[in-house]
C-alpha cells in the first residue's frame, strides 16, 4: 500500500467516524443526556430547597460533592500528561490517544469546574470568588487555597482548551476538505484558513511545542493546588505535606485509566483497530501500574507518618480509617487502586484489552473512593468527639454525580460525532 | 424589598390613603412610632419590665425586655429573690410559648360528641352559668380543679368557689411533695416544705433531692452553691440514678434504689446529734449497723465513714431528702429519717425555714387526686372547672374520668391531655398578657404585670372567675386593692418581702408513733427502673415548647425524646446500643446507653412515662418514682434517636481539664502578623468547677441570637443550629464533667485564613466576625474549626406565625446557605460602647457588657470582659492559674479560658 492510499483510506476511516450515527450511539447518547438532565434537576432542587436536601452536615461540611470535583480534576490530568508531556517525550504512541484524552480533559474540567459551584451554600453568588473591582472595594482572600483553586483550574481550563484547538487545526483542514454541507462551513471557519503551507506548519510546530512547555507544569501545579484545599487546614488526615505528589500521582493514575475505559469501546465502535494498537494500550498500561505504586506508596507513607509523628488525633484518626465506620471503603479503594493493578507485571494482561477495560473500571472506582475516604473520614472524626458524626450522601449528590457523568459521557459523545477523533496530520507524520 | 418595589408599593399605598380620603387603616401605629409615647419610650429602644415566670413552681423573678410593643427575651429579675437575675433553661425558652402556634386563640364549645367550635365570650360565660345552676339542680356538685396556685389568684379562686357554689379540689400536682408535707406534719405538726437554706451550710448531705436539676427551685439552690463548688465543700449526694445534680456533688454516693432509709437509720446514730432526740423516738428508730446500712445502700463503708465524718465536723450540716428518694415504697420513712436527722443535726430552724415556706397549702397528694377521679367515675360531679392542670395523663384512668363530669370548663392556653375532652375551651392569657402576683414561698411575693395585649382572643384566668362569679370590676383592679399596702419598691424592682410570723419549731408528741407504725417495704428487685422529672418539661407542662426539644438533656445529649438512658453494664449484657427499642412493661421506647447510671438502674423522664402505668404510693400519695424488677425485653427494632454527643470519652485529646494535651515548646512560627489591638480585645472565662451543666445559657443564646429551631430530622442528620452548646464527657469511674464551648474566638483563627471571601475575619477587638451577606457557603471554615463552633444554614428556617414575630431586631436573620456562630453578643457589645460615648467614657467599664449565656448562668460560671485590661476580672481568671484553653497545642489562640481546679 503506498503512503498516498494509506493516507487515503486514514482519513476516510477517521472521518467515517463522523458520519451518520448507528443506533448504539443514539441509545448511548440518550442515557447520558437522560442522566444529565437528572443532575440538572436535582441540583436545581438544591438550589430552591437549601443545601440541607444533601447529606452533608456538620462535622462532614463537605463530601461527595467535592469528592466528585476532585475525581473530575484528576480525570481531566492525563489528557494533558498524554499529550504534553508525552510529546516533549517525542513518545510515538501517544498520537493515537492524544485526541481522545484532551478532549477528555476539556470536558472533565468542564464538569469539574461545576462541583466548586453546586456545593456553595449560594451558589447565585459565585462570582464572588472572583476579584474584580467592585463599588463596595470588597476583594478576595488570597489566604484561603480556595482562591488559589479558582486561578489553579481556570488557568488549566483555558490552556487545556488553547491546547486541544491548536492540535485541532490541521485535521480541522481536511474535515473542511471532504466535507460538504454546512459542515465544511463550520470546519472553514474553524480551520483558521489552514493551508499546511510550510511556514504554517513551521509556525504550527512551534506554538505546539510551546503550548505543550507550557502545560506540563500545570500537570503538576493544578492537582498540587486542589490537594492543598486539604493539606492547607489544620484537620488530622488533610493536614500533611505528602499531599501534593500524593494527588499529583493519583490524578495521572486515575486519568490513564479513564483514557482506558474511554478508548476501548471508543476504537471498538468507530472501528479504529488499525490506528489504535495493543501495542499503545501497553504502553498506556505501562503508566498505569507506575502510578499505582506511587499511590500505593503514598497510602503507606500517611500511615507511617501518623504513627511516627507520636500525634494522637494523627494516630486516632489513621486507625479510625482503617478499622472505622468507613473501613470497607477503605480496603476496598486499597484493593482497587493498589492490589489489582500489580496484575499489569504480567506482560499477557497488559496486553488483554478486555481485562485492562475491566481493570479501569476498578480503577475509577477505586480513585473515587480514595478521595471519598480522604475527604469524609477525615472530617468525620477531628478533635472533639463531642462534634463526630458520619456522612451518608443522599438521592440529592447521587443524583448530581450521576449527572456529571451524563453530562461527561454525552460531550465526550458528541465530541467523536463533531470532531476527528485521531490526530490524522500526526499518525501520517508517524507514518512517513 | 428591591427598590423598585418599594416604590411601587409606595406609589399604590400613598395613592390608596389619597383617594380613599381617611387615616384609619394601619395608621395609629404609624403615628405611635412618630411621635413618643406618653411614657416617654424612644420607638425601638428596649423597656424592661417585671414580672414572674410561671413555666414552673419555683417562680422566678423576670425581666422582661419589650421592644415595639412586643416581648423579645425574658432574664431573671435581679432584685427578686427567687433566681436573683438568673433564669433556667426552661424559664428561658418559655417565652415560645406566648407566640406558640398551637394557643388556643378564642373560647371552644362542643356540642356532646361534636367537635370544638369558635363561641364568643359571652355566650361561653352564659353557658358556663346556665350549667352550674342545672347540675346543681340535678343533685351534682360542681367543683373546681386547678394546679398549685398562689398569691392573689389563690384568694380569688377561693372567693369564686364560695360565691358559685363550687367545691374547691385540693390542687393537682405531679410533684406535689407529699411525703415531705406528710413527714414534717408528723414530726413538727407542719404539714408544707421548708425554704432549705443552702446557703448557710458548710456541709451538705442530699438524698435524692436532685437541687441543681428540678428539686422546688433549682436556680435559686444553684446561685447558692456555686460559690461553694468553685472554693470545694463536702457536699455528699446519694441518689438512686445520675442526674446533673449527682454530677456536681463533691461525692456521688450511688445507693441501691430504696435503701435510702438504711444510710439514713444509721447516720441518726453514726453523727452526734446536737439537739438529741426523746428517748421513745430514738428507740423507734430502727437499728442500723454501718455493715448493714454498707450492704443495704450498696455504698463502701468508708465513704459512709467520710460522709459520717463530714457531717459530724461540720458548723452547720444540713441534710435533704426528696426527690426519687422519697417516691418509693419507703418514701415515708425516707422523708420521717430525713426530717429527724435534720432536727438532730440543729439544721431546724436555722437551715430549715417552716416559717417562709414553699406554699403548698392547697396542693393535695396523687391520692386526693384518685379521689376526685372516683367521684367523677361514680358520676357525682356536675360542672368541672379546670384549670392549669398538668401530667393529668400520668394518673390511671384520670383523663378518661374527666368526661363523667355534667360539663366540664376548660381554662387553659393549649388543649393538653386534660383539656382536649371539654365541653367548653375558655382561652388563658399568658401571664405576659396578664396581671398578677405570685407568692412561690411564703412572703416572698412578685409582681406579674401586662407587657403588651394579648395576642389572641384571651383573657386571664382572674378575669374569667371575677365575671363568673358576676362581679364587674376587673382582676386588675382587686390586684390593685389588694396591692394597696405595698411600698413603692413593689413597681421599682416588682418584688417585696413581707415579714412572715416566725413560730417556734417542736418536735410532735406522736412523732414516735409514726415511726413506728412504719412498715418496711421489700427490697426492690433489679432491674429497677427510675422515673424522674425532667430538667427541659418538668412533669410534662413544658413539653409544648419545641426549643425544649431542640436543646439536648444535658447527661445523655439526647435532644427529641422519649427514650431511656440504660446502664453500660446492661447494654452489654442485653447487646443494645443507642437506639434500639426496649419494651418496659407496657412502653416501648429507644435506648441511651449513659456512662454513670448504676448498674441496674434504668432511668427515664417523666413525661416519657406516660405509657408505663405508674402508680402512686397509698402511704405517701407520691408518684412512685423506683420500679423493680420490671421486664426489659429487646425488640429487635431500632428507632432513630437523635443525641448530639458523638463521643464521651475526650481523654489525651487537650479537651478535659488536667489533661490539656502536648504542648509543643518550640517557637510557633506564623506568616502573618500578630494583631494589635488598642482599646479592647474581649475574652471569655468559663469556670468549669461553678458550671452544673444546666444549659440555660443554651436557651438564652437562642433566643438572644434568632437561633432556629430545626427539629428532629435535622438532628438526625447532624444538624443542630445552636451557637453554644454545653458538651458531657465521662472519664472512667468519675463523674461526667460539663464543658460548654461556642466559638473561641481565635487570635489564629482556622477559619479565618480559608474563607475565600472574607466572609469571617478578625475584627480590631479581637472578635471573630461572620459577615452574613458576604458568605457564600463553601463550609470550608467549619471544616477547618477544630471546636466545629460554626453552623450552616442548611434551609430557610422560617418559624410560623406567629412564632416568626418572636425575634431579636438587633440579630440577624441568617438567610439558607449562610454560615453562623457565637458573635460573643456583638449586640450587646456593641449597645455597651454606644452607651459609654454617650455618657462621655472612652471606654466600656468591666462588667458593663453581659452576654446572654453569662446573664442567665444561675451559677455565674461565665465571665465576660475585656483581657487588655489587667484589672478586668476575666484578666485575673485568665491568669488565676486555674485556666486552660481547648486544643491549645494546636496554636489557635483562643479567647475562651476554661477555669478549673483540675488544670495541671
Amino acid at each position: 500500500m503506498s503512503l498516498g492510499t494509506y493516507f487515503d483510506q486514514l482519513e476516510h476511516d477517521v472521518l467515517a467516524a463522523m458520519r451518520k450515527p448507528s443506533k448504539l450511539y443514539w441509545i448511548a447518547l440518550v442515557v447520558s443526556a437522560a442522566a444529565f438532565a437528572l443532575g440538572l434537576g436535582c441540583w436545581g432542587w438544591q438550589i430552591y430547597e437549601g443545601l440541607g436536601v444533601a447529606g452533608i452536615r456538620s462535622p462532614v461540611g463537605w463530601g461527595v460533592y467535592i469528592t466528585d470535583f476532585v475525581f473530575w480534576v484528576g480525570i481531566a490530568h492525563s489528557g494533558t500528561l498524554i499529550s504534553a508531556v508525552l510529546f516533549l517525550f517525542r513518545a510515538k504512541f501517544r498520537c493515537s490517544f492524544n485526541r481522545s484524552a484532551e478532549a477528555m480533559t476539556v470536558i472533565a474540567v468542564m464538569t469539574a469546574g461545576l462541583f466548586p459551584l453546586i456545593h456553595l451554600g449560594r451558589c447565585w453568588f459565585f462570582y464572588w470568588l472572583m476579584p474584580y473591582p467592585n463599588q463596595r472595594h470588597l476583594w478576595v482572600n488570597f489566604r484561603s487555597p480556595l482562591i488559589w483553586d479558582v486561578f489553579a483550574v481556570s488557568t488549566y481550563f483555558t490552556i487545556s482548551a488553547v491546547f486541544f484547538f491548536v492540535g485541532l487545526i490541521p485535521d480541522l483542514a481536511i474535515a473542511r476538505r471532504r466535507f460538504t454541507g454546512w459542515r465544511h462551513w463550520v470546519f472553514r471557519i474553524l480551520s483558521l484558513g489552514w493551508q499546511g503551507t510550510a511556514e504554517q506548519w513551521k509556525h504550527y510546530a512551534w506554538l505546539y511545542m510551546f503550548l505543550a512547555a507550557f502545560a506540563t507544569p500545570l500537570v503538576i501545579s493544578v492537582h498540587s493546588v486542589v490537594s492543598w484545599d486539604f493539606a492547607m487546614s489544620v484537620i488530622p488526615g488533610w493536614h500533611t505535606t505528602i499531599f501534593a505528589p500524593y494527588f499529583v500521582a493519583g490524578a495521572i493514575f486515575s486519568g490513564t485509566a479513564m483514557v482506558i475505559t474511554l478508548v476501548v469501546p471508543m476504537r471498538r465502535i468507530l472501528g479504529l483497530d488499525n490506528y489504535i494498537t495493543v501495542d499503545h494500550f501497553e504502553a498506556i498500561a505501562k503508566i498505569l501500574l507506575f502510578t499505582s505504586l506511587i499511590v500505593s506508596y503514598s497510602y503507606i507513607v500517611e500511615f507511617v507518618l501518623a504513627w511516627y509523628s507520636g500525634n494522637p488525633f494523627e494516630i486516632a484518626h489513621f486507625s479510625f480509617r482503617a478499622v472505622g465506620d468507613y473501613r470497607y471503603l477503605y480496603w476496598l479503594m486499597l484493593f482497587c487502586n493498589g492490589l489489582l493493578p500489580l496484575t499489569l507485571f504480567v506482560k499477557r494482561l497488559r496486553r488483554n484489552l478486555k481485562y485492562l477495560f475491566v481493570l479501569s473500571l476498578f480503577v475509577n472506582v477505586g480513585m473515587w473512593l480514595e478521595r471519598f475516604v480522604i475527604i469524609v473520614s477525615s472530617l468525620a472524626r477531628d478533635f472533639d468527639p463531642y462534634n463526630w458524626g458520619n456522612y451518608a450522601p443522599r438521592f440529592v449528590e447521587i443524583g448530581v454525580t450521576i449527572g456529571s457523568f451524563g453530562m461527561f459521557f454525552m460531550l465526550f459523545l458528541i465530541f467523536t460525532k463533531m470532531l476527528p477523533v485521531l490526530a490524522i496530520a500526526e499518525v501520517k507524520e508517524h507514518a512517513s | 424589598m428591591e427598590r423598585r418595589d418599594f416604590l411601587k408599593v409606595l406609589g399604590i399605598a400613598s395613592g390608596g390613603v389619597a383617594a380613599s380620603g381617611s387615616f384609619s387603616f394601619g395608621q395609629n401605629k404609624l403615628v405611635s412610632r412618630v411621635l413618643p409615647p406618653p411614657e416617654g419610650h424612644v420607638p425601638g429602644e428596649p423597656v424592661h419590665v417585671h414580672s414572674v415566670c410561671t413555666e414552673c413552681p419555683a417562680g422566678c423573678g423576670l425581666t422582661v425586655t419589650v421592644r415595639d410593643g412586643l416581648p423579645i427575651k425574658l432574664e431573671g429579675n435581679p432584685h427578686h429573690a427567687v433566681g436573683g437575675g438568673a433564669l433556667c433553661v426552661r424559664g428561658q425558652a418559655s417565652l415560645v410559648r406566648v407566640y406558640h402556634p398551637e394557643r388556643v386563640r378564642r373560647p371552644l364549645y362542643r356540642e356532646p360528641g361534636g367537635e370544638l367550635e369558635p363561641i364568643g365570650w359571652d355566650e361561653a360565660m352564659g353557658r358556663v352559668r346556665t350549667e352550674l345552676a342545672a347540675a346543681a339542680g340535678a343533685g351534682r356538685t360542681n367543683a373546681f380543679w386547678s394546679g398549685r396556685s398562689t398569691g392573689s389568684l389563690a384568694r380569688l379562686i377561693g372567693e369564686t368557689c364560695a360565691a358559685l357554689g363550687l367545691e374547691r379540689l385540693p390542687e393537682f400536682e405531679i410533684y406535689h411533695h407529699g411525703a415531705l408535707r406528710g413527714a414534717y406534719d408528723r414530726l413538727f405538726g407542719r404539714r408544707t416544705v421548708p425554704v432549705y437554706h443552702v446557703d448557710r451550710a458548710d456541709a451538705l448531705l442530699t438524698v435524692g433531692a436532685d437541687i441543681l436539676d428540678t428539686f422546688l427551685s433549682p436556680v435559686e439552690f444553684a446561685r447558692q452553691i456555686a460559690p461553694k463548688l468553685e472554693a470545694g465543700w463536702p457536699w455528699f449526694h446519694a441518689e438512686p440514678a445520675l442526674s446533673l445534680t449527682g454530677a456536681r456533688a463533691a461525692h456521688r454516693l450511688a445507693v441501691v434504689p430504696g435503701s435510702e432509709r438504711f444510710l439514713l437509720a444509721w447516720l441518726l446514730r453514726a453523727v452526734p446529734a446536737r439537739q438529741p432526740l426523746p428517748v421513745d423516738l430514738l428507740a423507734a428508730i430502727p437499728s442500723v449497723t454501718r455493715e448493714d446500712a454498707a450492704r443495704k445502700t450498696g455504698v463502701p463503708a468508708a465513704d459512709l465513714d467520710a460522709l459520717a465524718r463530714a457531717l459530724a465536723a461540720a458548723r452547720q450540716p444540713l441534710v435533704i431528702a426528696g426527690g426519687v428518694s422519697v417516691a418509693h415504697g419507703d418514701g415515708q420513712a425516707v422523708a420521717l429519717l430525713a426530717g429527724l436527722l435534720q432536727w438532730s443535726l440543729g439544721a431546724i430552724p436555722a437551715l430549715v425555714d417552716f416559717s417562709a415556706d414553699h406554699t403548698f397549702d392547697a396542693v393535695g397528694t396523687l391520692a386526693d387526686a384518685r379521689q376526685v377521679v372516683e367521684r367523677l367515675k361514680a358520676k357525682r360531679v356536675g360542672v368541672l372547672v379546670l384549670s392549669r392542670l398538668h401530667g393529668l395523663e400520668l394518673l390511671d384512668g384520670a383523663v378518661e374520668a374527666l368526661s363523667n363530669a355534667a360539663f366540664s370548663v376548660g381554662l387553659t392556653d393549649f388543649l393538653s391531655s386534660a383539656f382536649a375532652g371539654c365541653r367548653l375551651i375558655l382561652p388563658v392569657s399568658h401571664a405576659l398578657e396578664s396581671w398578677g402576683d405570685a407568692e412561690p414561698q411564703r412572703g416572698r411575693l412578685g409582681l406579674v404585670r401586662p407587657v403588651f395585649r394579648p395576642l389572641h382572643d384571651t383573657r386571664s384566668e382572674g378575669d374569667i372567675l371575677l365575671q363568673l362569679a358576676g362581679k364587674t370590676n376587673s382582676f386588675k383592679e382587686y390586684l390593685f386593692a389588694a396591692w394597696r399596702p405595698y411600698p413603692a419598691v413593689w413597681w421599682k424592682q416588682g418584688y417585696v418581702e413581707r415579714p412572715v410570723r416566725a413560730e417556734a419549731v417542736k418536735l410532735a408528741d406522736g412523732a414516735a408513733g409514726a415511726l413506728a407504725t412504719l412498715g418496711q417495704a421489700p427490697e426492690l428487685p433489679a432491674p429497677v427502673l427510675v422515673v424522674k422529672p425532667s430538667l427541659r418539661t418538668f412533669d410534662g407542662r413544658s413539653r409544648v415548647i419545641p426549643l425544649l426539644h431542640e436543646i439536648p438533656d444535658p447527661l445523655s445529649t439526647v435532644t427529641y425524646g422519649p427514650w431511656v438512658n440504660v446502664p453500660p453494664g446492661l447494654a452489654r449484657s442485653m447487646g443494645l446500643a443507642d437506639g434500639d427499642e426496649l419494651r418496659l412493661g407496657g412502653a416501648a421506647l429507644p435506648v441511651r446507653v449513659l456512662p454513670g447510671l448504676p448498674d441496674g438502674v434504668l432511668l427515664t423522664a417523666v413525661d416519657a412515662a406516660a405509657g408505663l402505668g405508674l402508680k402512686s404510693d397509698p402511704a405517701t400519695g407520691e408518684l412512685l418514682a423506683c420500679h423493680g424488677g420490671i421486664a426489659t425485653v429487646k425488640t429487635g427494632r431500632r428507632i432513630p434517636l437523635p443525641f448530639l454527643s458523638g463521643g464521651l470519652n475526650a481523654a489525651g485529646r487537650g479537651i478535659l481539664p488536667g489533661d490539656e494535651g502536648h504542648h509543643h515548646h518550640h517557637e510557633k512560627h506564623s506568616l502573618y502578623e500578630p494583631y494589635e489591638y488598642v482599646d479592647y480585645r474581649w475574652a471569655m472565662a468559663v469556670d468549669l468547677d461553678r458550671c452544673i451543666g444546666c444549659s440555660a445559657c443554651v436557651a438564652a443564646c437562642y433566643m438572644e441570637n434568632n437561633i432556629p429551631v430545626a427539629g428532629p430530622e435535622e438532628h438526625l442528620r447532624g444538624r443542630e443550629m445552636s451557637w453554644l452548646r454545653v458538651q458531657p464527657y465521662v472519664r472512667d469511674g468519675e463523674a461526667p464533667v460539663f464543658i460548654p464551648v461556642m466559638c473561641q474566638h481565635c487570635d489564629a483563627a482556622p477559619c479565618e485564613t480559608v474563607c475565600p471571601v472574607y466572609a469571617t475575619y478578625h475584627n480590631e477587638e479581637g472578635l471573630n466576625v461572620q459577615v452574613y451577606n458576604r458568605c457564600v457557603g463553601t463550609r470550608y471554615c467549619n471544616n477547618n474549626c477544630p471546636y466545629k463552633a460554626r453552623r450552616f444554614n442548611w434551609f430557610e428556617y422560617d418559624a410560623p406565625a406567629p412564632l416568626d414575630r418572636l425575634k431579636n431586631p438587633e440579630v440577624s436573620v441568617r438567610p439558607k446557605g449562610v454560615m453562623e456562630k457565637c458573635t460573643f453578643c456583638i449586640q450587646r457589645i456593641t449597645h455597651a460602647k454606644d452607651r459609654a460615648k454617650d455618657d462621655g467614657r472612652r471606654k466600656v467599664r468591666d462588667g458593663e457588657i453581659v452576654p446572654a449565656c453569662a446573664q442567665t448562668c444561675p451559677a455565674s460560671a461565665i465571665t465576660f470582659g475585656n483581657i487588655l485590661d489587667e484589672n478586668s476580672r476575666v484578666y485575673q481568671l485568665a491568669h488565676s492559674g486555674r485556666a486552660y484553653r481547648l486544643l491549645e497545642m494546636l496554636g489557635t489562640e483562643p479567647a475562651v479560658y476554661y477555669l478549673s481546679k483540675k488544670v495541671k
